[in-house]
């Protein structure tokens, strides 16, 4: 099933995957025009803050294709694979002439040790051209006082905007750009709920597309595609297969949805930071613009990698269950080491409710390098009732 | 090289000759009757990692065992692989987090009060960790709901700022080694957790005891430092990690107690002593080698394989380092709570974060005059993630061999003695005698 004719044939659909697909091109466009881009690891870098800077924020993604060379010598074996990958582009001087500045969320130990690591080696080894790199250090422990903190770390977040772009940031540039996420995170929930639908209209591929061409274009444009497909595919086919939900690893392809809807499924949800809970959450415009970007990443759904295991099951449960999803598959790559501490609780939970539940741990990236995956997966659907 | 194949036969038990070590084995042991009869008279008992602020529940006489003590009691009882197991039936990975998780297991155990070491760990009503990494808040509210106690977290801060040799400022200079709203943030969750404590406890948070507790932990460390430096500048040592790691580890658990402060005395005027009369650990000292990484717990006699063959001598490990330079914070009638922030928040960036830790290192190779470095990193713990290649690449620019080898300080599941005695031992013979550095 995958991407199907229904999307490819659609004007909307063409584009997001286009970019979706070559995600160096807006970003090359943008800077030809003068435009300056800030690349982005970990998923709570503020992007609201970025565009009302005047730039453009890109992911950084890992390429399946690249070696390791870089990577494997300043990093040890217990960094998870796509991380390393990223961590290989950004040393090897691929994205030397893709972005001007990097910010760093510190969503993951992994990227914390990343940050470190890029700092430490602009220092001793300045003849690496690494960006000017801005580290966002979240307190996400749900107190009034860590609050106040978080306010401060995005203060100087917005004060080195500033210094990048060489603008100020008014108030109204941020309500600006503000508007403009909470329009595109208002159009992806449009997108959940047709999968999320009695009679899913878009696929786990194709959702993915959706979601992920943000990170690599103007987040205005993206929103006006988004809501036009959101119209669209309200009158496309159904999805047929058996409800499938997917958490754990953030997954930049769609290389395991396609082997998971291949199966028989469809991905009705997922919890991962490419996926839908990138738009779970908006900026709440009647707050002072601080704490506005502070009450939509601090109190958006836990993370695995930042929450207790009991805060994890809620959430899950919760998404689970607005999916409609008869079988959740967990799938955490090698080094991954959080979301495992959770997993006996969540999978205890959504049993105890009849909800199946196959785990795929310590996987290689990318995807294809599982031996044997496709059919684990072929025979957990075929356990749910599909074909 | 495979470096990890297992082994049925157990190691042999390290040589410990040091007076001091062997009463800080025999205190803790006598220390813990005390604690359980404490916690079955029902007082509260709170079960912390090791970078949570210990000295306010010190002040405020709560019991507590730290977690990565424990852990090595049980690896040192040889109870790991029975733990892990219990993990692994319980559903979850026994490949994870060892020396965090150990005592997660434990608490798996129905036999725990007839196998246990010790009596088992008794069950504690308070579990408090740190957001240093993310599994760690995970593993405690797991730990705490099988022991029915509560939970308390408390944040962790990354530094923006690196001053260079943290270990000439933090005694009295903490204000400038520190983004200053990281220790005001600091302080504000010592404060709530002394909320939280006394609301649980119905304890009262006395300032002036805690001044005393501080002045204690000073005192104590203090006295290791004096004895890092005197080994440092004794050749051949006068005693061996394998001494020194004993004596001061369990020690430093007792921090801000009158025991601890005169053991740590004691320790350094036994080790004076045996440095004045001549009486060296390992007369034929030739090499005088390093120990990155923490303890491995379940062979500390491995230390010594290399003594008798190639005089190689294990003289430091951070265990005493740390002591001598990351705790003492002088003035604490100042801002005893400040004080008290800058040294827990920084035990993180000291010990984890390059350049902090690297620099340090490099420090303590000169200082003690180091042939050699041999540096454990564990597959499985990201807290212990700590920039080997720029460690690495820091003391071989400054003509210090580095091996690094990956191996786990509580599982002795996957441990190979014979397998990394050899990786030693090629490194001793390549790197350090052919190598020129001896």
């Amino acid at each position: 099933m995958s991407i199907r004719k229904c999307a490819e044939n659609n004007t909307a659909f063409r584009r997001l995957n286009d970019v979706y697909r070559n995600r160096e091109k807006e970003l090359l466009i943008f800077r030809e025009n003068g435009g300056k881009v800030v690349g982005e690891i970990g998923c709570d870098v503020p992007d609201e803050l970025v565009i009302a800077a005047g730039m453009l924020p890109v992911r950084i993604y890992a390429d399946r294709e690249s070696s390791l060379e870089e990577a494997d010598k300043y990093l040890e074996l217990s960094f998870d694979p796509v991380i390393k990958a990223q961590f290989e582009k950004l040393v090897n001087g691929s994205y030397n002439d893709l972005i001007d500045f990097l910010a760093v969320s510190n969503s993951t130990d992994v990227i914390i040790r990343t940050y470190l690591y890029l700092r430490e080696i602009k220092r001793i080894e300045p003849d690496k051209l690494l960006p000017p790199v801005e580290f966002i250090d979240w307190l996400f422990t749900r107190k009034p006082m860590y609050k106040m903190q978080n306010e401060k770390t995005v203060k100087r977040f917005w004060e080195t905007l500033e210094e990048w772009s060489g603008r100020k940031i008014t108030q109204e540039d941020f309500i600006a750009a503000a508007e403009i996420c909470n329009k595109d995170r208002a159009a992806l929930r449009r997108i959940s709920e047709l999968r999320r639908a009695h009679k899913p209209r878009i696929t786990g591929s194709e959702a993915l597309v959706i979601i992920g061409s943000a990170f690599f274009m103007h987040r205005s444009e993206h929103a006006e595609l988004v809501s036009q497909l959101a119209d669209d595919a309200k009158s496309w086919p159904e999805a047929e297969g058996v409800r499938l939900f997917l958490t754990g690893s953030a997954q930049e392809s769609a290389e395991l949805y396609t082997l998971i809807e291949k199966s028989g499924a469809v991905v009705v949800g997922e919890d991962h930071d490419w996926g839908d809970r990138f738009s779970s959450r908006d900026c709440n415009l009647s707050y002072p613009p601080l704490q506005s970007i502070v009450d939509c990443y601090m109190l958006r759904d836990f993370s695995s990698k930042k929450a207790l295991v009991s805060e994890r099951v809620k959430t899950l449960d919760e998404a689970v269950d607005a999916s409609g999803a008869r079988g959740v598959i967990f799938y955490i790559n090698a080094y991954e080491e959080a979301a495992s501490w959770d997993y006996p609780s969540e999978k205890k939970s959504l049993e105890s409710r009849g909800i199946l539940t196959k785990a795929f741990v310590k996987m290689s990236y990318p995807v294809s390098a599982n031996v044997g995956l496709e059919d684990k997966i072929r025979e957990f659907t075929k356990a749910l009732g599909g074909v | 090289m495979n470096e990890r194949k297992n082994t049925a036969n157990e190691p042999p038990r390290a040589r410990k000759a040091l007076k001091a070590t062997a009463v800080v084995s025999s205190y803790q042991k006598e220390w813990f009757t005390g604690l359980r009869a404490r916690v079955e008279a029902g007082e509260d008992f709170a079960y912390l990692n090791a970078d949570v602020p210990m000295e306010i529940l010190r002040a405020m006489d709560i019991p507590f065992v730290v977690n990565q003590w424990w852990a090595a009691i049980c690896s040192a009882k040889r109870m790991a692989p029975k733990y892990y197991g219990l993990l692994k039936e319980a559903g979850y990975r026994d490949d994870l987090c060892s020396y965090c998780a150990t005592a997660l297991a434990e608490s798996l155990d129905p036999d725990d009060k007839l196998s246990g070491p010790w009596g088992g760990l008794p069950n504690p009503t308070i579990a408090i960790t740190r957001l240093t990494c993310d599994c760690q808040s995970k593993i405690f509210e797991l730990f705490a709901a099988n022991h029915g106690a509560e939970l308390y977290v408390m944040e962790n801060t990354v530094p923006r700022s690196t001053p260079s040799k943290w270990w000439e400022l933090a005694p009295d200079r903490w204000e400038d080694l520190y983004d200053k709203d990281r220790l005001d943030s600091a302080v504000e969750d010592l404060r709530e957790l002394i909320a939280f404590l006394e609301t649980k406890t119905g304890k009262k948070f006395d300032m002036k005891k805690f001044i005393e507790v501080m002045e204690l932990v000073n005192e104590q460390e203090y006295w290791y430092k004096k004895t890092r430096d005197l080994i440092a500048e004794t050749r051949p040592a006068p005693v061996t990690v394998v001494d020194t790691i004993n004596a001061v580890m369990p020690a430093q658990w007792q921090r801000g107690t009158r025991w601890a402060a005169d053991h740590a005395g004691s320790l350094y005027e036994e080790i004076k002593a045996l440095a004045d009369e001549g009486r060296f650990a390992v007369p034929n000292e030739k090499h005088r080698l390093m120990w990155l990484g923490r303890g491995i717990w379940h062979d500390l006699a491995f230390y010594q394989r290399f003594e008798e063959k190639y005089g190689a001598v294990f003289v430091w490990s951070m265990y005493l380092a740390m002591g001598a330079d990351a705790y003492i914070r002088n003035n604490v009638q100042s801002d005893p709570l400040r004080a008290l922030a800058s040294r827990y928040i920084g035990m993180e960036d000291f010990l984890h974060m390059p350049p902090w830790n690297s620099e340090w290192f490099l420090s303590e190779a000169r200082r003690n005059h180091i042939d050699g470095v041999v540096y454990m990193v564990p597959e499985n713990c990201m807290q212990a993630v700590e920039g080997s290649y720029f460690i690495k690449k820091i003391m071989e620019d400054a003509g210090i061999p580095v091996l690094i080898f990956k191996a786990d300080p509580v599982d002795a599941r996957e441990w190979n003695r014979e397998t990394m005695t050899g990786l030693v031992e090629d490194f001793i013979e390549t790197r350090i005698i052919m190598g020129g550095n001896k």
